[in-house]
């Protein structure tokens, strides 16, 4: 069909079917919401992730005034140590550089603290990262040290919350994705119903099966996209407001930035319009004989 | 143009057949008549000429093709070829008249200036030009039956199939579309017409198959309504008139001269 015509039939489905279509679109952003959500929060992950690669796994600090010769004893003795691949010094110049790259995202944290205010450390690499437990229990109040620390065993309970989040988001995507199939899968029998007419005769002159089902695919893709934008709104409005304006104040790690928002609402997008137009065509199979 | 050889048709298995192995053949630019009472078959074999229903057994044939073998996605094509009208005329209440006609090729995918151009051409061929931007509640039913058949006629198909289209108009009505659909005959289209109307049939003196609780019972070349033959239960295997050896090739001899049935030609004359 023209678009024409095509977008006329399309503007008479949805005037006979104001209130479901409604109730699609709600259930819709719901889901997207959820999925978009689920996707942030394994960016959230990542991102934390790549914060912590960067670093190596073992921290020893340092106690502030711990003379040349002493340090070069104790990085011999690291460097010995069979657990331990290798060994770099940093100054208390370079770890406060590092802190400043790595909390780039949130200038509040960095504002409040200079060089002086950061302890120097060696960091290590180990032979097997999880052999971190005996590094940590074997130099832990040697002289000269003030503390050492295995930054991922810090991190277990933030990855253990991500994770549960994330599982939960998903889950909830996909129960609403559930509920939108059955509301789909409504309001394209309810459509049907109000357009029997239409598609009695377009059977009749021989117009097409995709001729006659595309009206009902486009009011479904429709509600999906419409869906998509709402969710894609709520994604950017947590990103400025729950994100930016307060986790942010209140967690040291890094956040995900806009990149992760925007490949989440593509993703939500996406998926929006196509499974909605997917679920359609499996309701259409049904309500619509050939 | 339409040929079905030894067809049947059972609804359910088991059931009486709503036609019972019906042979016959249709040429090119015929008006056939197809009567019975009601029930005996006639809407059924209609719709096995559009596909709508298959044969249990036998062979449709529609424009040279066997119906039962055009793949599912090729059934539009065969709906293009085959025109049809019904007694209740199933217009769309919310299209003007002329947006009834169009959609018939809208959604066939006819581009814009295409459905521009014939519309009103075909208006004027059944008579609506000046009422094209009416809703069918605002015309008669004579007027909602011409929408219909211009809506039918308008993708120019080989065969017209009329179901009772005179069922529900007064006889002065059906005479109007009587002579309308003698018209789009005479411009070449085959029409195959199902129909109750014992005035019509008598008057037109044209080709006439009778079912009989799905058998064909009679085909008679310039036939009326009643069978001559007397009650239908007789076999159709016994006389079946004239057309025993119908013509498989080109048009029958179509009469020079159709009677015009009482009303007279119906293009325009509500517009004044
Ligand atoms: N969809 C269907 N399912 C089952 N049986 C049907 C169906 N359509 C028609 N029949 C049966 O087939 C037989 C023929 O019906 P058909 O509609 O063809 O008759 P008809 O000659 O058109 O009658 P009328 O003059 O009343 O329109 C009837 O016995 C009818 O009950
Ligand atoms: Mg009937």
């Amino acid at each position: 069909m023209r678009p024409g015509p095509l977008l006329a039939a399309l503007v008479t489905t949805l005037r006979r079917n104001v209130a479901m279509t409604c109730a699609v679109v709600v259930t819709v952003t719901i889901c997207l919401a959820m999925l978009g959500a689920g996707l942030l929060l394994r960016a959230q992950a990542h991102t934390v992730d790549d914060f912590l690669l960067d670093q190596i796994e073992i921290v020893v600090d340092l106690q502030d005034g711990l003379d040349d010769a002493d340090r070069q004893a104790l990085r011999d003795e690291l460097a010995a140590d069979p657990l331990v691949v290798g060994v770099t010094y940093e100054s208390k110049q370079d770890v406060y550089e590092r802190f400043r790259r790595d909390f780039r995202t949130s200038p509040d944290v960095v504002a409040g603290v200079g060089p002086d205010d950061l302890p120097a450390s060696f960091r290590l690499a180990l032979t097997d990262p999880r052999d971190a437990a005996v590094i940590v229990e074997t130099y832990t109040g040697r002289d000269g040290v003030e503390a050492v620390r295995d930054q991922r065993a810090l991190l277990g309970p933030l990855y253990r919350f991500l994770d549960a989040f994330t599982l939960g988001a998903f889950v909830l995507a996909a129960v609403q994705a559930v509920a939108s199939f059955v509301l789909i899968y409504t309001m394209i029998r309810i459509s049907a119903h109000a357009r029997r007419r239409e598609t009695a005769i377009m059977r009749l002159v021989g117009a097409t099966n995709a001729a006659i089902r595309a009206p009902f695919m486009l009011e479904s893709a429709l509600a999906g996209l419409l869906g998509g934008l709402l969710a894609v709104g709520a994604l950017v409005l947590a990103k400025i407001y729950l994100v930016d304006g307060r986790f942010a104040r209140q967690t040291m790690f890094p956040l995900f930035g806009w990149d992760a928002v925007w490949v989440a609402a593509a993703t939500v997008l996406a998926v929006g319009v196509t499974a909605a137009a997917g679920m359609a065509s499996v309701a259409l199979r049904r309500h619509l004989r050939a | 143009m339409i040929r079905l050889a030894s067809v049947t048709k059972r609804y359910a298995v088991g059931s009486r057949p709503a036609l019972c192995d019906v042979s016959t053949e249709i040429g090119a630019g015929e008006f056939v008549f197809l009567v019975g009472p009601s029930g005996s078959g006639k809407s059924t074999l209609l719709r096995l000429l559009l596909r709508e229903e298959r044969a249990t057994t036998g062979l449709v044939e529609v424009a040279g093709r066997d119906v039962a073998r055009i793949p599912d996605r090729k059934v539009p094509l065969l709906r293009r070829t085959v025109g049809c009208v019904f007694q209740d005329f199933r217009l769309l209440p919310d299209r003007t008249v002329a947006g009834n006609v169009a959609f018939a090729l809208d959604v066939v995918g006819r581009p814009r200036h295409v459905v521009r151009a014939v519309v009103p051409e075909v208006l004027e061929l059944v008579g609506l030009t000046g009422k094209e931007k009416r809703f069918p509640d605002e015309l008669s039913g004579g007027e909602q039956q011409r929408v219909a058949i211009a809506r039918a006629f308008v993708g120019h198909p080989q065969v017209l199939l009329a179901d009772e289209p005179t069922g529900n108009l007064d006889p002065a009505t059906s005479a109007e579309i009587m002579d309308l659909l003698d018209d789009i005959n005479q411009a070449g289209t085959t029409i195959l017409m199902a129909t109750h109307n014992a005035g019509l049939v008598d008057a037109m003196r044209l080709r006439v198959l009778e079912l009989d609780a799905g058998l064909l019972v009679r085909d008679e070349r310039r036939g009326g309504y009643d069978n001559p033959d007397g009650p239908s239960e007789t076999s159709p295997d016994i006389d079946t008139g004239p057309l025993d050896t119908p013509a498989s090739t080109g048009p029958l001899d179509v009469p020079a001269q159709r009677p015009r049935v009482q009303a007279p030609a119906p293009t325009g004359r509500e517009a004044g």
